[in-house]
């Protein structure tokens, strides 16, 4: 075993045996994300670089420490890309946490989620063992699909030592339109687009303003293009866009009211909560700055047929994620007991209870 | 396989009380209810029950979990690994009756169905909204069943399986809890995510009663075309270079000339006897001919011959039917007999080694040995029939499929790409994944302390 794994695990495990708290963390540039986790640093950085990427199989396994920047340019290089455009939220993102948060960005309504291209993983579970679930096939049913359960899990099942990836061809081209409508009647087209085949792969909603991006054939986009009309973004500045809405870099997320995301049912009607409001994934995703009360958001979401995460705020005592009901709380201690029976990896980062 | 404890009859009475005549313990439903398409001898459970709710599920759940008795979901029985025999007794639970679609939401791409509707069920449903169910397993699968072996159909490369379209689940849990997975919304949950832990699960987590599905707009344009090749590594071959140069083809069978010879029988095709890929192009009628003309001149340069194209619905369809139909119209290439059926899964670039050392290695098997399988994911299917009633045939056959996995786990493959593992590829699970095993033992005594769903499958405690 390469010792850099081996000294990951060793870790681990001393710290089960003592009982001792473990905080995983690559880079820290989603540090902000989630609770505050309790306990000793393990920095995960030492177990980098790309295990393989051969790039006629659409397929690349890379461990937990690789710079996430440094995949990509290795993909695009290929003419490939991570088709979910997991964001980075800073220089420092690292595989492992990519998939540990299980975020995606503006692609997510039309090719799926991070969890979605997870074929196989290595994982470190709570005792120190190093553990292989899935592969690197596209199917694959040998029991449980354990390493989808760890996108988004935020480390605490284990430390995702290697992941492997299904890769997507990048689009042979792209083109952003940009339309001047009201929230109500973007919400209503964007749901009407999307039961029709149209190659949009990506939307964004605020402030009156629609950006759609289409991506595919050069004469399948001018076809959409005219069929849903607007204005065509210049290249440049049409790229700038769409990185400012994956990044958070544009100027609805600054300030500092809390940023809450609503994950809602497409068709869900305006979110009625006071504040800023953006709109991504064809409606499915709604970004509220709010400085409502936790309990209103949370009802606001429900009442669309979703949940609420107070993703960044200087103040998250009312839980970065929706509480769970007891049943769910149950099995979610049971699981986590499963993998981490000492329950040292990243206690409180997911909810206060583990 | 000894059964773990005596059936305690007072159970049947308590079911009786709760569903009247929608409890069974007739030779006839019971041996019904033991079996699914595998070559297994018949298991039958002690009693069956039709439910017909969530609520009964529940109670039903919660009769057999105060007698310590075995409960087991049943769709249609078309598993393929053993995953529905009752090898330890109890309860097998019939969802088939639990067949209505609950909602349809147009707007937001998704369905809501009852665990016993079956996929053509729901297609036929929303055909009028000009969506569609993409995962299309050989059988006429219920949805729950579905959703609980993970399947997968022609269209994975597309569209992926089970795994990518269900976007939540309402299940009962062996402590007669009812969870649901996921709200309506389909952009991740709170929490772990459970829907993925289910999905794939074959009952032995709890009990799926209700499944949120993705719906996908029908395409513009929708060809389907027919191409027999002088080899089946011609066919391999052209498979590979397809995928690897890009091009979105929605499906990619290959069946071999046996495959072919026992369709035209089954079904009255007039196919040409020869090694086959069956395609299928989706998207603007533009990009419809670019793909299928690029696939054409790869399909060439491999041995390929010209398209037989099927473009109206029904001409599409009837050539997926005949295709659907390959793993029955094999079984009557032997008649009376049983299939033990492979279903190694290998990374694109090994696929054309990985099935010509096979095809070598079975052409000593004394029958011919069918080839046949989605091979665009890298998926294909041996059938050995096997005459059920000589040991020492299906001894034969699964030596042949261990060699078969070990070649494709050498090749960095899995022992089963669709099929999943019931209880007839525990073995193999053990020797693909080692201790990772054990870490699912953990989960199934985290979810099912007492070891009551569907036990002796999958994994073993």
């Amino acid at each position: 075993m390469d010792t850099a794994l081996a000294g990951l695990a060793a870790r681990i495990r001393e710290a089960s045996e003592r009982g001792t708290a473990l905080r995983l963390r690559g880079g820290g540039s989603k540090d902000f994300y989630g609770g505050t986790p309790r306990g000793e640093l393990l920095d995960t950085r030492a177990y980098a670089g790309i295990v393989a990427h051969e790039p006629t199989e659409l397929v690349v396994t890379a461990r937990c420490g690789t710079p996430l920047s440094e995949l990509e340019s290795a993909l695009a290089a290929n003419g490939q890309m991570l088709a979910f455009e997991p964001p980075h939220f800073g220089p420092g993102a690292t595989v492992g946490g990519c998939v540990a948060a299980g975020l995606s960005g503006p692609r997510r309504a039309a090719a799926g989620a991070l969890r979605d291209y997870v074929l196989g993983a290595k994982l470190v579970d709570g005792r120190g063992r190093v553990l292989r679930f899935g592969g690197t096939v596209m199917k694959n049913v040998a029991g449980y699909d354990v390493s989808r359960l760890l996108a988004g899990a935020l480390g605490t099942l284990g430390l995702i030592a290697e992941i492997s990836l299904k890769l997507f061809p990048r689009p042979g081209a792209e083109l952003t339109l940009r339309l001047e409508m009201p929230e109500e009647r973007a919400l209503e087209s964007l749901n009407r687009w999307a039961g029709q085949p149209l190659p949009i792969s990506a939307s964004a909603w605020n402030d009156g303003d629609l950006g759609v991006r289409l991506s595919g054939a050069d004469s399948a986009l001018r076809a959409a293009a005219e069929r849903i009309g607007g204005e065509r973004v210049e290249g440049g500045e049409a790229e700038r866009f769409w990185s400012g809405i994956r990044e958070h870099t544009i100027g609805f997320f600054g300030g500092d009211a809390p940023l809450w995301r609503l994950a809602v049912r497409s068709s869900a009607a305006p979110i009625e909560l006071p504040g800023e409001r953006l709109i991504e994934w064809g409606g499915a995703l709604r970004w509220v700055r709010t400085r409502a009360d936790a309990a209103a958001v949370r009802a606001a979401a429900a009442a669309a047929g979703g949940h609420a995460t107070l993703f960044r705020a200087a103040d998250k005592s009312a839980g970065a994620f929706t509480p769970l009901d007891p049943v769910a709380m149950r099995l979610h201690r049971n699981l986590k007991a499963a993998f981490d029976p000492a329950g040292i990896l990243n206690p409180g980062r997911m909810y206060p209870e583990f | 396989m000894n059964k773990a404890r005596e059936f305690d009859q007072s159970v049947v009475a308590e079911l009786k009380a709760l569903l009247g005549d929608r409890v069974s313990t007739s030779a006839a439903v019971r041996e019904h209810h033991g079996k699914d398409e595998s070559y297994f001898p018949c298991a039958p459970p002690d009693a069956v029950v039709f439910a017909r709710s969530t609520e009964e599920v529940r109670d039903v759940v919660n009769i057999c979990r105060r007698h310590r008795v075995p409960m087991i979901p049943f769709g249609v029985g078309t598993s393929l690994e053993g995953h529905v025999l009752a090898t330890r007794g109890g309860v097998s639970i019939d969802m088939s009756q639990m067949n209505q679609v609950l909602a349809v939401h147009e707007e937001d791409l998704d369905a809501v169905v009852q665990p016993g509707v079956t996929r053509k069920q729901l297609n036929e449903h929303i055909k009028h909204t000009g969506l569609f169910f993409p995962v299309d397993p050989g059988a006429d699968a219920t949805l729950g069943g579905m959703a609980a072996t993970r399947a997968s159909g022609t269209n994975a490369v597309r569209y992926g399986t089970m795994r990518e379209n269900v976007l939540a689940l309402e299940v009962v849990l062996a402590d007669g809890r009812v969870i649901r997975t996921s709200r309506r919304a389909k952009k991740s949950a709170a929490g772990y995510d459970l829907t993925r832990l289910f999905v794939g699960s074959e009952g032995t987590l709890g009990i799926i009663t209700e499944v949120s599905l993705r719906l996908y707009p029908v395409q513009e344009a929708m060809s389907a075309a027919v191409c027999a090749f002088d080899s089946v590594d011609g066919c391999t071959r052209t498979v590979i270079q397809t995928i690897q140069a890009g091009i979105p083809v929605a499906r990619c069978d290959l069946v071999c000339e046996k495959t072919i010879d026992a369709i035209n029988r089954y079904k009255k095709t007039g196919y040409r006897v020869a090694p086959t890929l069956f395609f299928e192009f989706h998207g603007s009628q533009a990009s419809v001919v670019e793909q299928a003309e690029a696939v054409q001149a790869i399909a060439k340069d491999n041995g390929g011959m010209d398209f037989e194209w099927a473009t109206r619905p029904e001409d599409r369809n009837r050539l997926w039917d005949a295709r659907h139909s390959a793993y029955f119209a094999c079984l009557q290439l032997r008649p009376g007999a049983r299939a033990v059926s492979t279903d190694v899964c290998v990374p694109i670039s090994r696929l054309a080694d990985c099935v010509h050392e096979t095809m070598e290695d079975v052409k000593s098997y004394i029958v011919p040995v069918p080839v046949l399988g989605h091979v665009g994911d890298g998926n294909f299917h041996l059938v050995f029939l096997v005459d059920p009633a000589k040991p020492q045939e299906i001894e034969l056959a699964k030596q042949f499929n261990s060699r078969l996995v070990a070649r494709a786990l050498a090749m960095e493959g899995t022992c089963t790409g669709e099929h999943g593992i019931g209880f007839g590829k525990m073995a193999s699970l053990r020797s693909e994944l080692g201790e990772a095993v054990d870490v699912m033992g953990d989960i199934k005594r985290a979810l099912d302390p007492e070891n009551l769903m569907n036990p002796g499958k999958v994994v073993a405690l």
